[in-house]
C-alpha cells in the first residue's frame, strides 16, 4: 500500500518531522492522516457544486455569468406553477414513490439470493452462476427492451406466437404497451437485471462470517434453516441496513435509462417517475432548470438520508453513518 | 457434509439448484441472442427473424470494429486506467475506510459525513467540465484516475465490514504498540480481502467502462478509451440513421452500413465478453472460510 | 493549545492550496491554449516533406502564403464523423489550400452537452459548424467566442465570392445578429436565384405506394389520403404475407422521432395540402399564402391524420407494434416488403426498390391524391439556418476565409455540394466529368460510388479510402445543390443533370413515367401545378425567441400532445376516441395552450413578412 508514504509527504512539508508527528495525539494523528483524502474530496466534489449558482440565473453556457440576468427562484417555481403542472408532478411523485417503496421492499432479493447461492455445494455450478447471472447488468437498458420487444411484440413476438399456437389466446396481446402492471413489471426487469451483480457485496459479507460458528453449530446439530438464521443473516445485516439507509436516501432518484426505454404513450401515465419527467421537459438546453431540480433533489436527499439514519439510531440503536 | 443427506436436504437442494439453473438461463439467453444477432444476416437479425438460431452467418460486424483506427492505442490507455485508477481507489478506499473506524478522530464524524453527502450531490455536467479544466485535468492522464480515489461508497463498505470484524484481534495488535499504519497493513488488509475484491471489481468495471469523461475532457486522440471509440463508433450509426432521414438518395447509398441496432449489440459483446473472463479470477476471493483461516494459519 | 493553532493553520492552507490549485489551473487553461498552436506548427515542418508546389498552383488571387500546412480543428454540431478529414475532400482541399480538417462532433460525443461544454470553455475552435441559428449561435456571439468577419477586411478581401455571389446571405447575417454591421457567420444552402422548388428530383413526401400491388387493384383514383385505406385494404388483401409468411400492414409508425412536440408521422398529410408547421408552435402555415390554422382544431390535417391511423387500425392496416417500435425496425420492415405505404420517397423506395425486388417487377412509387398541393421549400438567397462561422480564437483567420469563400464558388459546389444532405458529386474526372458540349455526366464509377458510398474505393490519386468518409465531413452544405452552375447551366446536383434523369429507367420507372406523363415526382408536381413554394426571406429583424418560461411551458404541452396522439391512434372505439381527444384538449387549456397559441400567431405574422421580402 503506498498511501502511507503519501502521507508523510504531504504533511513533510508543513513543517512536521516523524518525530513530532508521533507525539500528536492520536486524535490529531488520524485527522492527519485522513486530510489527504479529504482535500482531494473537497476538490473533486465540493468545488463543482459551485455550479449550483446557475440556479439562480438565466444561465447560457458560454456568457459569463456576471453579464446573466439574476432570476432568484424563478427556476424552482417553474416546477409546478399552476394547476395542471401541479397534478402532472402530484401523478409523476406517485410513480416515483412507489417504484422507490418497491425498490426497497424488494432489496431482500440479492440478499436472498447471496444466501442460496452460498447454500450450493458444487464449486463449478456455484462459480458458474455466480458469472453468468452477472451478465444483464452489463445490457443497456436500451438492449434489454430491444430484447423485450423481440419477445413480446404483437406480430411475431415469441410470447405471443406460443400463446397463440397453444389456443389461450386468438390475437396478439401488446404487453409493453399497457397501463396496468406497470410497477411491477418495471421492478421485475430491475432485479432481472440487478440481482447477480448486486448480490456481489452480499457474498463478500457471507466471506467475512467466522467458519467457526457455523462448526459449532454443526456439532449442535442445528438444522440449515436454524444456522441460516442465526449466523448468516446478522453476518450480513450490517451491510444490508448500511446499502437500505442509503437507498432510501436515493428515494427520488430512479435514473432514467429503464424508464426511458420502456415508456411509451400508453404507459406514460405510471411510468414517468420524476427523472424521466424532468428529462423529458427539460431536454431542450435548459440548463438552469435542470440546475434548480437536481439541486433541489440532492438536499432532499441529505434530509431523508439523515433522516433515515436517525430512525436507524432510533429504532436499531445504532447509525451508520 | 459428513451427516447422511436427509430427503428434506435432497429436496432442498434439488430445488435450489433448479431454481439458479432456470434464472442463469434466463441471464445466458439474452447474451446468446446478442451474439447470434451479430453474426447473423443484418437485414434478418433487424426484421426480427434471429431468435434461436443464427441464419446467413457473417462476421462483418466485428471486422468493422476492428477497423476503427486507434483501436490498439485505445485499449492500452483503457487498460492503463483500469489497473492504476483501481489500485489508486482500492488503497485509499481500504485505508480511509479503516480510519474512519477509528472513534478517537478529531471530528470524525462531521468528515465522514460530509464524505457521504457526496453521493447525493450533482451539479450537472458543466460545473464539473469547468472543474476539470481549471484544474487543468483535460487532456491529461490523471483525469482519469484522480477523480475517483474517493469514492464514498467503496468507503462505506470497507468501514461497515471492518465494524464487523471481531475487534479482539486489532485490539491484540494495539497492546503490542503496533501504529495504525503497521496495524492497517498487517493486520487489517488480510481480514478485509473479501470486500477488497469486491470494490475492486465495482471500481475496475466503472473505470473499464467509462466514457463520458473522455468525450468531454480528451480532445487529444492519445487519450482515447476503447470504450469511448466504441461509443463514438455506435453515435456514428445512429446519427448516420437519423442523417438519412430526408434523403432518398443517401439512404439507398449507405444501406450496407451496419443498423444502429446491429452496432449496439455488437460493442456489448465487445463489452461483456472481458468482464465474463476476469470476473471468475475474482471469485476464489468470495469461498467461505477463506478469510479465517488466512489469519489464523 | 499549539496544536490546535497548528490544526487551525492546516485548514487555512488547505484552502490556499486549493485556491492555488483553482488559480493555477486557470493558468493552465490559458496556457493550454497557445500550446495546441504549437502542435499545430510541430507539425508543420512535416508540410516541407510534401513540396509546396501545391501552394503555388494554387490560382487564388489572394496573394496568400500557403507554404505552412494549416491545421484546422473544426468544431460542428452537425457531423457525424470525428476526427482527421480523410480521402478524396481531404486530399482536395490539401492540394488546393495546405490545409488539413481535424473534426470535433458534438454528435458523437455528448451532444447538446458537449456544445455547453465547449462554450462553457470558451474556446470553439477553428471553424464552428451550427446546426441552426437558434439558441447556441446567438449565445456564442454574445459570449465573444465568434469571429466578427467583416473585421480586418476579411470579407472584403478573401471572402469575394461570397459577397457577389449570395450578398442576400450576409445582409441577413448583420440584421439578424450582427447588430446592423458585422458578421459572424454564414447561412448554408444559399441559393442566388429566389425562384421555384429547391428540392432535388424527389420531393421530401410522396405519398407512396406498393406500384405493383397499387396497378393490380386497377390503379383507382384517389381524391384525399383518406381514399388511401380502402384501396390499400384490397392491396393488402392481395397480398397478406410478406415472402416469409409475416402480415402486411399498410402503415407502420414509430414513436422515437417524436422529439418535436408532435406525433411526428400525425403531420406528414399536412404537407400534401401546401402547409407547414412552424417548428415547437401550434399553428401550420400555408406555404404560399397567408393562411394559418390551430392544429389541434377540427379542421387541420394533423387530427385528420391521427382520425385516419384510428381507422386504419379498425380496418387492420395499421401494424400493432406501432407504439411499441424504433424507426430502426419500421425501415427493417420496409426492407422485408411488410409495409404498402410510405409518405416519403425516402423510406419506401429508398428501402425496398433493391435491384432484386424491381427485377421482379415489385417496388414503391409516388401515388399522389387529386387534392395534392405539395409542400416545397423555396430557394433561400438569405441562407438557412445552418451556419458556418470562425471561433474568436482562430489561427489564420485569412486562410480560413479564403478556404470558406472557396466552397461557395462552382468548383467548391461541384465537389461537394449537399455534403450531409446528399451524394455529393465528388472529384471531377473521377466521378463525373464534363462531355463535349460542357455538360456534366456521372461516369460508371461515379455510378458506382454514388449506389454504394461505403464500399467503393477510390484510386489513390483521388486520396484514396471510400467514397463515404472522404465525402466532406463538416456536414455542411454550403450551396444548395438545385442552384443552377452558371458554368454549365445545370444544377450542381447530379441527380438532376440531364444526362441522369434520361439515363435508362426500369420497369416500375417506365411504367410511372406513362401513367403520369412526367419524367420524375418533382416534375409531375411542377407540372401540374400541384406545388406551394413556400418563399424562404428574411425580416430584417432579429427573430422572435419563446421567453424560456413559456418554452418550458410549450414543452410540457407538447409531451401531452404526443401522448394523447398516440392513444388516440390505438382508442377502442369512436366514443373512446372522442373522450380522449376532449381530454387532451382540456389538458393543454390547462397548461397554457393559449398564451402557445399567442406566440405562435406571432410567429406567423413574422413568417409571412419574411416571405414579402423576396416577392
Amino acid at each position: 500500500m503506498t498511501e502511507p508514504s503519501i502521507l508523510v509527504h504531504a504533511s513533510k512539508p508543513k513543517g512536521y518531522g516523524r518525530g513530532s508527528f508521533r507525539k500528536l495525539p492520536n486524535k490529531y494523528k488520524l485527522f492527519l492522516m485522513a486530510f489527504p483524502f479529504l482535500v482531494t474530496t473537497f476538490i473533486f466534489f465540493y468545488l463543482p457544486i459551485s455550479g449550483w449558482i446557475y440556479a439562480f440565473y438565466d444561465f447560457t453556457p458560454g456568457i459569463p455569468l456576471s453579464d446573466t440576468p439574476y432570476v432568484g427562484l424563478k427556476w424552482f417555481k417553474s416546477i409546478a406553477q399552476n394547476h395542471t403542472q401541479m397534478e402532472e408532478v402530484l401523478r409523476v411523485m406517485k410513480n416515483t414513490v412507489a417504484m422507490s417503496a418497491l425498490g426497497i421492499v424488494t432489496s431482500v432479493f440479492p440478499v436472498i439470493f447471496a444466501i442460496l447461492l452460498s447454500e450450493i455445494r458444487t464449486p463449478w455450478y456455484r462459480k458458474f452462476v455466480q458469472t453468468l447471472t452477472t451478465i444483464p447488468n452489463f445490457i443497456s437498458w436500451i438492449l434489454v427492451y430491444a430484447l423485450a420487444f423481440t419477445l413480446f411484440s404483437v406480430d411475431n413476438g415469441v410470447v405471443n406466437t406460443i400463446l397463440i399456437k397453444l389456443g389461450f389466446i386468438d390475437e396478439g396481446i401488446n404487453f409493453l404497451a399497457t397501463n396496468s402492471n406497470v410497477w411491477l413489471t418495471m421492478i421485475a426487469w430491475y432485479w432481472w437485471k440487478s440481482l447477480g451483480w448486486g448480490a456481489i457485496l452480499y457474498l463478500a459479507a457471507i466471506t467475512g462470517i467466522d467458519q467457526e460458528l457455523y462448526e459449532a453449530a454443526d456439532v449442535d446439530g442445528a438444522s440449515r434453516f436454524r444456522k441460516i438464521w442465526h449466523i448468516t443473516v446478522p453476518g450480513i445485516i450490517p451491510t444490508f441496513f448500511v446499502l437500505l439507509i442509503l437507498s432510501i436516501g436515493n428515494f427520488i432518484n430512479n435514473g432514467v435509462d429503464q424508464y426511458f426505454a420502456f415508456q411509451n404513450a400508453m404507459n406514460k401515465d405510471s411510468i414517468e417517475v420524476l427523472d424521466l419527467y424532468v428529462y423529458n421537459i427539460a431536454f431542450a438546453n435548459n440548463f438552469p432548470f435542470a440546475t434548480a431540480v437536481s439541486m433541489l433533489k440532492s438536499l432532499i436527499s441529505i434530509f431523508l438520508l439523515f433522516t433515515a439514519n436517525s430512525m436507524s439510531k432510533l429504532i436499531r440503536g445504532e447509525s451508520i453513518i | 457434509m459428513r451427516k447422511k443427506k436427509s430427503p428434506k436436504d435432497v429436496a432442498f437442494h434439488a430445488i435450489n439448484y433448479a431454481l439458479f439453473g432456470i434464472f442463469t438461463l434466463s441471464c445466458i439467453y439474452p447474451f446468446y441472442y446478442l451474439f447470434i444477432n451479430t453474426i447473423s444476416s443484418n437485414d434478418l437479425s433487424a426484421a426480427g427473424y434471429i431468435t434461436f438460431y443464427p441464419r446467413e452467418i457473417h462476421f462483418d460486424n466485428y471486422v468493422n470494429v476492428l477497423k476503427i483506427s486507434g483501436l490498439a492505442h485505445a485499449a492500452y490507455v483503457s487498460l492503463y486506467r483500469t489497473v492504476v485508477g483501481t489500485l489508486l481507489t482500492v488503497g485509499a478506499s481500504a485505508f480511509l475506510g479503516y480510519l474512519f473506524t477509528k472513534k478517537e478522530m478529531w471530528l470524525r464524524r462531521l468528515w465522514y459525513r460530509m464524505l457521504i453527502v457526496t453521493m447525493y450531490f450533482s451539479a450537472g455536467l458543466i460545473p464539473w467540465y469547468i472543474t476539470m479544466n481549471n484544474l487543468g485535468l483535460t487532456n491529461n492522464y490523471l483525469a482519469y484516475v484522480l477523480p475517483t480515489i474517493i469514492t464514498p461508497f467503496n468507503i462505506i463498505l470497507v468501514k461497515t465490514f471492518i465494524e464487523g470484524i471481531p475487534p479482539s484481534l486489532e485490539e491484540s495488535a494495539e497492546i503490542d504498540g503496533a501504529g495504525y499504519t503497521k496495524i492497517f497493513r498487517s493486520i487489517i488488509v488480510p481480514l478485509i480481502t473479501p470486500i477488497l475484491a469486491t470494490i475492486t471489481i465495482f471500481s475496475a468495471v466503472n473505470q473499464w467502462n467509462s466514457f463520458i469523461d473522455t468525450a468531454f475532457l480528451m480532445t487529444d486522440t492519445k487519450y482515447y478509451t476503447l470504450q469511448f471509440l466504441l461509443w463514438r463508433y455506435l453515435n456514428e450509426s445512429s446519427s448516420l440513421a437519423a442523417l438519412i432521414r430526408n434523403s432518398q438518395d443517401m439512404a439507398a447509398s449507405v444501406q450496407h452500413m451496419q443498423t444502429p441496432g446491429s452496432v449496439r449489440m455488437t460493442v456489448t459483446m465487445i463489452v461483456v465478453l472481458p468482464i465474463l473472463i476476469i470476473y471468475p479470477f475474482f471469485q476464489r476471493f468470495f469461498v467461505k472460510g477463506i478469510l479465517i483461516g488466512a489469519v489464523k494459519g | 493549545m499549539r496544536l490546535k493553532r497548528t490544526l487551525i493553520l492546516m485548514l487555512a492552507i488547505m484552502i490556499v492550496v486549493v485556491m492555488a490549485a483553482c488559480s493555477k489551473g486557470n493558468n493552465g487553461a490559458k496556457e493550454s491554449a497557445p500550446s495546441t498552436e504549437s502542435t499545430a506548427s510541430d507539425s508543420s515542418p512535416s508540410a516541407s516533406d510534401n513540396p509546396s508546389d501545391s501552394a503555388s498552383e494554387s490560382p487564388s488571387s489572394t496573394g496568400l502564403d500557403h507554404s505552412q500546412t494549416l491545421k484546422l480543428s473544426v468544431f460542428s454540431t452537425t457531423a457525424n464523423y470525428a476526427g482527421p478529414q480523410i480521402g478524396w475532400f481531404a486530399k482536395a482541399i490539401k492540394d488546393k489550400f495546405n490545409i488539413e480538417l481535424d473534426i470535433v462532433s458534438s454528435n458523437l460525443t455528448g451532444g447538446d452537452t458537449k456544445i455547453a461544454a465547449m462554450m462553457a470553455s470558451g474556446n470553439l475552435g477553428d471553424i464552428v459548424i451550427w446546426g441552426d441559428d437558434k439558441n447556441n449561435y446567438p449565445n456564442a456571439i454574445k459570449g465573444g467566442l465568434l469571429l466578427d468577419l467583416t473585421k480586418d477586411g476579411l470579407l472584403d478581401d478573401y471572402g469575394k465570392d461570397i459577397m457577389a455571389t449570395y450578398p442576400k446571405a450576409i445582409e441577413k447575417a448583420k440584421i439578424a445578429f450582427g447588430g446592423g454591421s458585422s458578421v459572424y457567420g454564414i447561412g448554408n444552402n444559399v441559393a442566388s436565384n429566389p425562384s421555384g422548388p429547391s428540392e432535388g428530383k424527389d420531393m421530401t413526401w410522396g405519398p407512396d405506394l406498393r406500384w405493383d400491388l397499387y396497378q393490380k387493384v386497377g390503379s383507382p383514383d384517389i381524391n384525399s389520403p383518406t381514399d388511401y385505406l380502402p384501396v390499400l385494404k384490397k392491396m393488402q388483401e392481395l397480398e397478406p404475407k410478406n415472402s416469409q409468411g409475416k402480415k402486411t400492414y399498410a402503415f407502420s409508425l414509430w414513436s422515437d422521432w417524436d422529439g418535436n412536440y408532435k406525433m411526428t408521422l400525425a403531420k406528414q398529410f399536412a404537407n400534401m395540402y401546401g402547409y407547414d408547421e412552424i417548428v415547437d408552435t401550434a399553428l401550420y402555415t400555408k406555404a404560399d399564402e397567408e393562411k394559418y390554422y390551430d392544429f389541434l382544431s377540427e379542421e387541420s390535417w394533423y387530427m385528420k391524420s391521427l382520425k385516419l391511423y384510428f381507422d386504419a387500425n379498425q380496418m387492420g392496416l395499421l401494424d400493432p407494434d406501432s407504439l411499441t417500435q424504433k424507426f430502426d425496425d419500421v425501415v427493417a420492415k420496409y426492407k422485408d416488403g411488410r409495409l404498402l405505404f410510405s409518405w416519403f420517397p425516402w423510406l419506401g423506395a429508398a428501402n425496398y426498390n433493391t435491384p432484386e425486388n424491381i427485377a421482379a417487377g415489385k417496388g414503391f412509387a409516388t401515388v399522389p391524391f387529386k387534392e395534392e398541393v405539395m409542400y416545397s421549400t423555396g430557394f433561400n438567397v438569405y441562407g438557412g439556418n445552418g451556419i458556418i462561422s470562425i471561433g474568436a480564437k482562430a489561427k489564420d483567420p485569412k486562410r480560413i476565409m479564403e478556404f470558406i469563400n472557396w466552397m461557395y464558388t462552382p468548383e467548391g459546389a461541384m465537389l461537394s455540394a449537399g455534403s450531409g444532405t446528399a451524394v455529393p458529386n465528388g472529384p471531377k474526372g473521377l466521378t463525373w466529368d464534363l462531355d463535349a458540349g460542357g455538360k456534366p455526366f456521372v461516369t460508371d464509377f461515379g455510378l458506382k460510388a454514388y449506389a454504394d458510398q461505403q464500399n467503393t474505393k477510390l484510386p489513390e490519386e483521388f486520396g484514396g479510402g471510400d467514397y463515404y468518409y472522404g465525402a466532406n465531413q463538416m456536414n455542411f452544405s454550403f450551396v444548395v445543390p438545385a442552384e443552377v452552375n452558371p458554368q454549365t447551366g445545370e444544377p450542381y446536383d447530379h441527380n438532376l443533370w440531364e444526362s441522369s434523369i434520361k439515363r435508362n429507367p426500369n420497369a416500375i420507372e417506365s411504367s410511372w413515367r406513362e401513367k403520369y406523363d412526367a419524367l420524375t415526382a418533382k416534375d409531375y408536381f411542377v407540372k401540374n401545378n400541384k406545388i406551394a413554394v413556400a418563399p424562404q426571406g428574411f425580416t430584417g429583424k432579429e427573430p422572435l425567441v419563446m421567453d424560456k418560461t413559456l418554452e418550458q411551458k410549450n414543452k410540457l404541452i407538447g409531451t401531452v400532445i404526443q401522448q394523447y396522439s398516440w392513444k388516440l391512434v390505438y382508442a377502442k372505439n369512436e366514443e373512446q376516441y372522442n373522450k380522449l381527444k376532449q381530454e387532451m384538449l382540456d389538458k393543454v387549456k390547462g397548461l397554457g395552450y393559449d398564451e402557445v397559441m399567442a406566440f405562435s400567431i406571432k410567429k406567423a405574422e413574422e413568417l409571412f413578412e419574411a416571405r414579402k421580402s423576396v416577392k
